[in-house]
């Protein structure tokens, strides 16, 4: 019982301020540029290749990497503003065993980047679906390809979100936290690959392109297992970091 | 716009019944260290039910962080801190227990009040018509309660607070600084709101700097200084616990008296007022001493005066005025 109301009350929390929908115009933007490159954009030699084939056209929609990314910053200002904005007191002080509140929020989280992140797959498919006719060319996805893009989007950016959510709880500080999350997902996984040989197939965005169908670096169950993994270590130091830290 | 000064403080009062139960607040030997430096040191007194406990002491004198021990937000380095002899993370319904007022601004600015609201009430399990209501009692309904917790002045924000500590009627509140923001007729409306829940049985602490408003609303006083108590007691015993003593030597009596544990505060050039020692005792060290006596009597004095002498005159100028709980909404 008390879990569902914790969970109830995170949600709400998501839902009643701007938060979501500033994350909703970043995605209606990745959408618009998207359908601007299917109607504009061409190769070097004047085609529309890139467009061409039903696995060029999921490659374009794949929104997985973005997802996480985009979930991860919508976990970590999620978490990391309820310090700046000190409602970390009234959650702790209505649920003082703060790992139940924390995984409440985990939860919650969980549950609007996955959101989030279906609607910014189906906004990405639809916006490209629409801009095809500009072209000589048709949606040439399956259904089944669309079921696996945004199902495999739902499921990174889900996880993405438990991620940026564990960097917030960890760091507290929204712009500190934002910018870890940043770095952690956009910056480091290149230098890594680069530095440790084989380490390339397991960075987010590589195991997040598994998910959704193109590619094929490792297997599905491999590429979830992974991404879990990306989320549970920053979760599990988040939840560690609350219970010892006094709220000052 | 209705504020709470306009409520009649009636409707906030606690659910009379023979089945509320009563909690005792007990601090023991609580100590919280930063680094080397004690904030709270050692620190033990009792908050007993049915009473209004006022804690004062002045700015950064450790009330707040004895407040957020004793709600589970900092951890003690030493000592503990129960309510009804459990720990509060141990309470099986703290938001149904504990009425708490501690952070001025705990609030994300983008949220309206009612939401603000709203989810204390989906931890709790309160439901939707008590948000209402509890909004309507402190004067924030309609546009108010919807309007963005950002745009709120710090009376309207204080009434949101006071508002979540009312949430589940609790039988006991812990508000630091609550007349913080209000009008004096909102510092009046809160002022019969605590006497009354405490007349019902409720336990009730209230820290204060402001001394004004603590003298007439507290039965109780906690009076900590650099994280150590300085005294305990009921008011009224406290205000008979110092002396006057009106001496040709004020300097030299004060010395003999501060080294036998007194705290004595020079008032004019002739007088002092001193707490901590028997005005017999007093009496006689100063005849040892050969210092000539004119007067020698109980001193009711002021919380003002009293507050002074404990703490050895280190006390604001915010406090002596009264702080900011003039400000109107």
């Amino acid at each position: 019982m008390m879990w569902r109301r914790l969970i109830r009350a995170e949600i709400r929390k998501l839902t009643t301020t701007r938060m979501p929908w500033g994350f909703f115009a970043v995605l209606v933007a990745i959408g618009g540029i998207n359908a601007a490159l299917v109607m504009f954009a061409t190769e070097a030699d004047g085609s529309k290749a890139f467009i061409a084939t039903a696995e060029d056209q999921q490659s374009l929609v794949a929104f997985a990497a973005n997802a996480f990314i985009i979930a991860g910053l919508f976990g970590t200002i999620a978490v990391a503003s309820e310090y700046g904005h000190g409602t970390v007191v009234p959650m702790f002080l209505a649920s003082p065993r703060r790992h139940q509140a924390m995984l409440a929020q985990f939860t919650a989280v969980f549950v609007g980047g996955g959101v989030l992140s279906a609607i910014g797959a189906g906004l990405l498919i639809a916006t490209v679906a629409a801009a095809l006719p500009t072209t000589e060319y048709g949606f040439l996805m399956s259904a089944g390809d669309v079921t696996r893009v945004v199902a495999g989007s739902t499921i990174t950016g889900a996880l993405g979100a438990v991620f940026g959510a564990g960097v917030g709880a960890m760091l507290r500080s929204t712009g500190g936290a934002a910018v870890a999350t940043i770095l952690i997902l956009v910056v480091a996984p290149p230098l890594i690959a680069q530095a440790a040989t084989g380490t390339g197939d397991w960075m987010p965005g590589t195991i997040a392109n598994v998910l959704v169908g193109v590619g094929d670096d490792v297997s599905l169950l491999a590429a979830i297992a992974a991404l879990f993994a990306w989320a549970s270590v920053p979760a599990a130091l988040g939840l560690f970091s609350v219970q010892r830290r006094d709220v000052v | 716009m209705t504020d709470i000064s306009t409520v009649d403080a009636g409707p906030l009062l606690p659910a009379q019944g023979s089945g509320r139960p009563s909690y005792q607040i007990e601090i023991e030997h609580l100590t919280k260290r930063y680094g080397r430096r004690a904030v709270v040191d050692d620190l033990t007194f009792t908050v007993q039910p049915g009473r209004v406990t006022g804690f004062l002491g002045p700015n950064g004198s450790g009330k707040s962080t004895t407040m957020k021990i004793l709600l589970g937000l900092a951890s003690a380095t030493e000592g503990k801190a129960t309510i009804g002899g459990q720990f509060y993370r141990d309470l099986r319904d703290p938001a149904g227990t504990v009425g708490v007022l501690i952070e001025q601004d705990s609030f994300h600015p983008g949220r309206s009040g009612r939401d603000h609201l709203q989810i204390l009430s989906d931890v709790a399990g309160v439901g939707a018509a008590r948000v209402s209501e509890i909004l309507s009692l402190v004067g924030l309904k309609g546009d108010d309660a919807r309007r963005h917790v950002g745009t709120y002045s710090l009376g309207m924000r204080q009434r949101l607070s006071l508002a979540a500590a009312l949430l589940c009627d609790p039988p006991v509140l812990v508000l630091d600084e609550p007349g913080n923001g209000l009008d004096p007729q909102g510092v009046r409306t809160l002022r019969n709101l605590l006497r009354a829940r405490a007349a019902n049985g409720d336990t009730v602490l209230v820290s204060s700097h402001a001394l004004a408003e603590a003298e007439h609303l507290v039965d109780d006083l906690v009076v900590i200084d650099q994280g150590r108590l300085v005294t305990t007691g009921s008011m009224h015993d406290l205000r008979q616990a110092a002396s006057l003593v009106r001496t040709t030597s004020p300097t030299q009596l004060r010395d003999i008296l501060e080294t036998a544990g007194a705290v004595a505060t020079l008032q004019g050039t002739d007088s002092l007022i001193v707490s901590g020692l028997p005005i017999d005792e007093i009496g006689e060290r100063a005849f040892a001493a050969g210092i000539v006596v004119h007067e020698l009597s109980t001193h009711a004095g002021s919380l003002e005066d009293l507050f002074l002498a404990w703490t050895g005159g280190r006390v604001t100028d915010e406090a002596l005025s009264g702080g900011d709980e003039v400000m109107h909404l």
